[in-house]
């Protein structure tokens, strides 16, 4: 599955990137997430927890690694995230522009391979979720950006976002969240 | 013979059970100290596998076993190529069968990598949800057409490419008469891929005895004699040893005849080695991946006609999908193949095919059998050339129908029995009236459609005709014998899916010994009580296990007959059978019931001469030197929203003729389940593969199969030609209702939206589909589709 949109961060980039390398934030900022840390400079691991439509509860462990990286500028996360309900393997490009009002706009593309019990059974909710769970994550983190915590969300059923990197939010969420 | 009961709708025998939970299915065999298994199976279409960790699964608690591969030594073995390529000069065949567990590669999503063994299924799978599987995938093959390209992936090591036969038949000489042709007319056909979604599932349970040496396979299997003889030479038992059981199965359709599926030849094995007995039952989503699927080919057709719409000869090139493996052989094709000639004159015909490996699910035979695409790509051009000529679409078929006295017809090729194509007996015009005349075809194009027209409704009729060949060989067998208690005892080999063989066998036997239909109890299906046979497949159960029952209940009638003669001291001519007695015809008082009968024919004192048995009990075999060949037509009135796309069947009719018909009812009853396949193939249901080869609608709530909503009555009636290739002049009926669903809808579509640019050269189809082809044709009307024509 592609997925190509963009957001306005309410800060200026090299914030923006720092938080976006931050698993503390990453991690709190994705619900499901049970651990999510930095292995070396440009890798990371975690252990989420996921549900989409009848997969309920599918763990996986995700590993991302950053490459291209331009700091404040650009990054390619490559994402591989498997668990006993099936895998997600992919690249998402981000890039951050200045944008009005000291703003940060973050255009990104991810093109992920979704496969197993989540390609399967949770076809139909892929896009939607992945799509919403992505919004969410990058909420949590503009929320992060303005000095308060992520809010409570429960209306979407969550399933456990993905972690990641920096879009690993949206990797992961797309991905294996959705 | 006093009461008739062949062709009676008699009231199935097996309904009671059935319908009061009396009847043993798989998942009913609870035995003591029973484990369940759970298998691992593959997220990926294509990759290598690098390593496999089960010592996680190993010590989850209540896990009793797991294997892999590695683990079955010696045990671990490709499958058997169930049917050898037939004898077609120039084929190309390349072979490359399932195995049990995927060792180094993985070749479909679904295929089983790790089985574990545990108390119970939900421990099974937990303990599958710890196995860990080190994967590098590779780019799958997932469309045919990519997967001949010079670079594209090799899914078999073994072999130099992708291509798994080519085959040419051939008869005439097209090219000739091409010259001469009035009319050319060539198009690209799609056929894609479903499921068979039977009630059930697959299942197998085993147990072995090390006390009896004996081994019990439950199986959903339609062929429990084969798999009880291939599992015997796998296990390095005696056949004797081993007893395979199809209990009453939920609907087979073709997939429950693959063999061996890795969960067949696993579980026995398990259950030996554990010493327990073990259950598998296949979840409906596994069954996406892990049952065999069918229908995926590309046709390039072309037709020569002649100024008159007749056929001068046929042009086809396909490619057909066998998936990951093929261990079925060339059915599928053939079948195509063959039955594209449908009920037409086709004086020259060339037709070439190739198979191809893909990395999706295995193909083989699903109700139909390849036989849907070969109508379709027929029927198709038929329209297509009748709206190109102006001609009506039931004329042009009219001219081309073969004729009673064309019968025998020998169409010059090879079917899928390996014997040459040879039609024994139809008759088609009559059916074809019929089923005119029973929906009204003429008056609603000359009077209702022209009045739905002016109101704006787009309502359009389809009328399609097709052969299917049926009752092929190579044998069946029966045994009939009278019990002590006067009651008739009919075992044969032939498992039963909801045939209704309980009945029809019954009715057989019935008729040639004079009981009631009742009083007839057949067992089907259960190698411990008959063992020789091959199966239920290509429509061939009532054709060659009912005229082994009629050859088997002859020959206790003799018996009955002779044995009475003797103790009544009359002769035999002078005897009737009658109420599960013989009489004295002159003398009706004087009269033997069965049950005396049995307990004479097996004395206690006295000998038994030479030359005679003991028992009023006989076992006979019927082998078809060729299959007989069934037809029809179908005809539809249908409503589209243009808006929506969706559809409204508002009349279904099916005039068949499956030769002597042995119970009417059971024969509406195939047809209308036929046709509920035919609508879901046609118009919902299809396999999504995305471009890796996952499968993206591997359960009901998103792979639509029809409901009561969707299945219109169907009003269906007979035409008989009885087949001299048997003495009960029987044909096939099993398949009948899904295979013309396709071509029929596409022509009662293009007759409904009458729009010029739009061609249904696809199947199956949907209403998102239906839609985008809508859109395509653009919103110009009028284009004044001809059925003036009708004479």
């Amino acid at each position: 599955m592609e997925i190509e949109s963009e957001f306005v961060f309410d800060g200026p980039r090299d914030t923006v990137w720092r938080l976006l390398h931050d698993p503390a934030v990453l991690a709190k900022a994705l619900p499901g997430t049970r651990r999510f840390e930095r292995t070396s400079e440009d890798q990371y691991e975690g252990e989420m927890e996921v549900s989409v439509g009848p997969v309920t509860a599918a763990s996986f462990s995700v590993k991302i690694e950053l490459t291209d990286k331009v700091s404040s500028e650009r990054f390619t996360m490559l994402v591989d995230g498997r668990g006993n309900a099936g895998f997600t393997k992919g690249a998402a490009r981000v890039q951050l522009l200045d944008h009005e009002l000291d703003r940060t706009l973050m255009r990104y593309r991810a093109e992920l391979q979704v496969g197993g019990r989540i390609a399967a059974v949770g076809q139909r909710l892929l896009d939607s979720v992945g799509k919403s769970m992505t919004r969410q994550g990058l909420e949590a983190i503009n929320h992060h950006l303005q000095g308060r915590e992520p809010p409570r969300r429960a209306l979407i059923p969550r399933p456990a976002a993905l972690a990641l990197g920096a879009i690993l939010l949206l990797l992961l969420l797309l991905a294996v969240l959705l | 013979m006093s009461v008739r009961h062949f062709g009676k709708p008699v009231v199935r025998n097996e309904d009671r059970r059935l319908l009061t939970g009396e009847a043993l299915f798989v998942d009913d065999v609870h035995l003591d100290g029973m484990l369940h298994a759970a298998f691992l199976r593959s997220d990926h279409a294509h990759a290598r596998v690098l390593e496999i960790d089960v010592s996680g699964a190993r010590a989850h608690e209540g896990v009793a076993a797991v294997f892999t591969a590695e683990d079955l030594g010696d045990y671990w073995q490709p499958g058997p190529l169930l049917v050898s390529p037939p004898p077609i000069e120039r084929l190309e065949f390349h072979q490359a069968t399932q195995v049990p567990l995927a060792r180094d590669k993985i070749r479909h999503v679904g295929e089983p990598i790790a089985v574990v063994v545990a108390r119970t299924r939900y421990e099974a799978e937990d303990a599958v949800a710890l196995i860990d599987v080190d994967l590098e995938p590779l780019d799958a093959v997932v469309d045919v057409e990519g997967a001949l390209v010079e670079n594209a992936p090799r899914i078999h090591e073994h072999l130099s490419s992708n291509l798994a036969a080519h085959v040419i038949q051939e008869k005439g000489d097209y090219q000739a008469v091409r010259d001469r042709a009035t009319l050319l007319l060539s198009r690209r056909f799609l056929y894609d891929r479903g499921v068979s979604a039977s009630m059930e599932t697959r299942g197998v349970v085993a147990d072995w005895s090390a006390k009896s040496g004996e081994l019990t396979v439950w199986d959903t299997t339609q062929a429990p004699i084969p798999i009880r003889n291939g599992l015997a030479g796998m296990l390095g038992l005696s056949e004797s040893q081993v007893r395979v059981i199809a209990p009453f199965v939920g609907g087979g359709f073709g997939p429950k005849i693959m063999m061996f599926y890795p969960e067949e030849v696993l579980i026995p094995w398990i259950a030996m080695r554990l010493g327990q007995p073990v259950k598998w039952i296949e979840d409906r989503q596994e069954s996406f991946f892990a049952t065999t699927q069918e229908r995926g080919q590309v046709h390039d057709a072309e037709i020569a006609l002649d100024e008159n719409g007749r056929i001068l000869g046929v042009h086809d090139v396909f490619l057909h999908d066998t998936g990951a493996y093929d261990p079925y052989g060339l059915t599928v094709p053939i079948n195509s193949q063959c039955t594209l000639l449908g009920p037409y004159r086709v004086p020259n015909y060339y037709s070439e095919f190739r198979v191809v490996f893909t990395n999706k699910p295995i193909v083989s035979p699903v109700r139909g059998a390849g036989r849907q695409h070969g109508v379709f790509v027929m029927e198709r051009l038929l329209d297509l050339a009748a709206r190109e000529l102006g001609m009506d679409c039931s004329e042009i078929r009219r001219r081309n129908y073969l004729s009673p006295d064309d019968f025998p017809h020998d169409h010059e090729i090879i079917y899928q029995d390996f014997a040459p194509l040879v039609y024994d007996s139809g008759d088609y015009l009559p059916a074809l009236d019929k089923a005119a005349a029973m929906i009204g075809y003429d008056t609603f194009i000359t009077d209702e459609q022209p009045r739905l027209r002016a109101e704006g409704r787009h309502v359009g009729v389809g009328i399609v005709s097709y052969v299917e060949g049926t009752g092929i060989g190579p044998y069946e067998g029966a045994r009939v014998s009278v019990e002590r208690n006067g009651r008739v005892h009919v075992a044969t080999g032939v498992g039963t899916q909801g045939q209704g063989h309980f009945t029809s066998f019954a009715q057989i036997v019935a008729e040639q010994l004079g009981v009631e239909v009742e009083d007839v109890e057949v067992v089907t299906g259960d190698t411990g009580k008959f063992h020789w046979g091959t199966g239920t497949f290509a429509s061939r159960g009532a054709v060659v296990a009912g005229n082994a029952c009629r050859a088997a209940a002859a020959a206790v009638r003799g018996k009955v007959l002779k044995l009475a003669a003797q103790l009544l001291d009359v002769a035999e001519g002078d005897l009737e059978l009658t109420g599960g007695a013989v009489r004295l015809m002159t003398d009706p008082a004087r009269t033997l019931s069965f049950g005396a009968l049995a307990i004479q024919a097996n004395p206690l004192r006295g000998a038994v001469k030479p030359g005679m048995e003991p028992g009023l009990e006989a076992t006979a075999y019927f082998g078809p030197e060729r299959g007989s060949t069934a037809s029809g037509v179908h005809a539809m009135i249908l409503e589209v929203d243009p808006e929506t796309a969706m559809v409204e069947i508002r009349r279904y009719v099916v005039v068949h003729d499956c030769g002597k018909v042995i119970n009417p009812t059971i024969v509406e009853g195939q047809i209308l389940g036929g046709v509920a396949h035919g609508i879901g193939n046609a118009f919902y249901e299809q396999l999504a593969f995305d471009a890796n080869g996952q499968l993206l609608n591997a359960s009901f709530m998103d792979y639509l199969v029809p409901t009561a909503t969707e299945v219109p009555r169907v009003e269906s009636d007979h035409v008989e030609t009885p087949s001299p290739f048997n003495p009960l002049g029987i044909k096939g009926v099993g398949e009948a209702g899904a295979i013309p669903t396709g071509a029929l809808f596409a022509q009662a579509l293009e007759d409904a939206l009458d729009l010029p640019g739009l061609e249904i050269v696809e199947i199956p189809l949907s209403p998102n589909r239906l839609f985008e082809l809508i859109r395509e044709a653009g919103t110009s009307s009028g284009g004044k589709r001809s059925r003036d024509n009708v004479e």
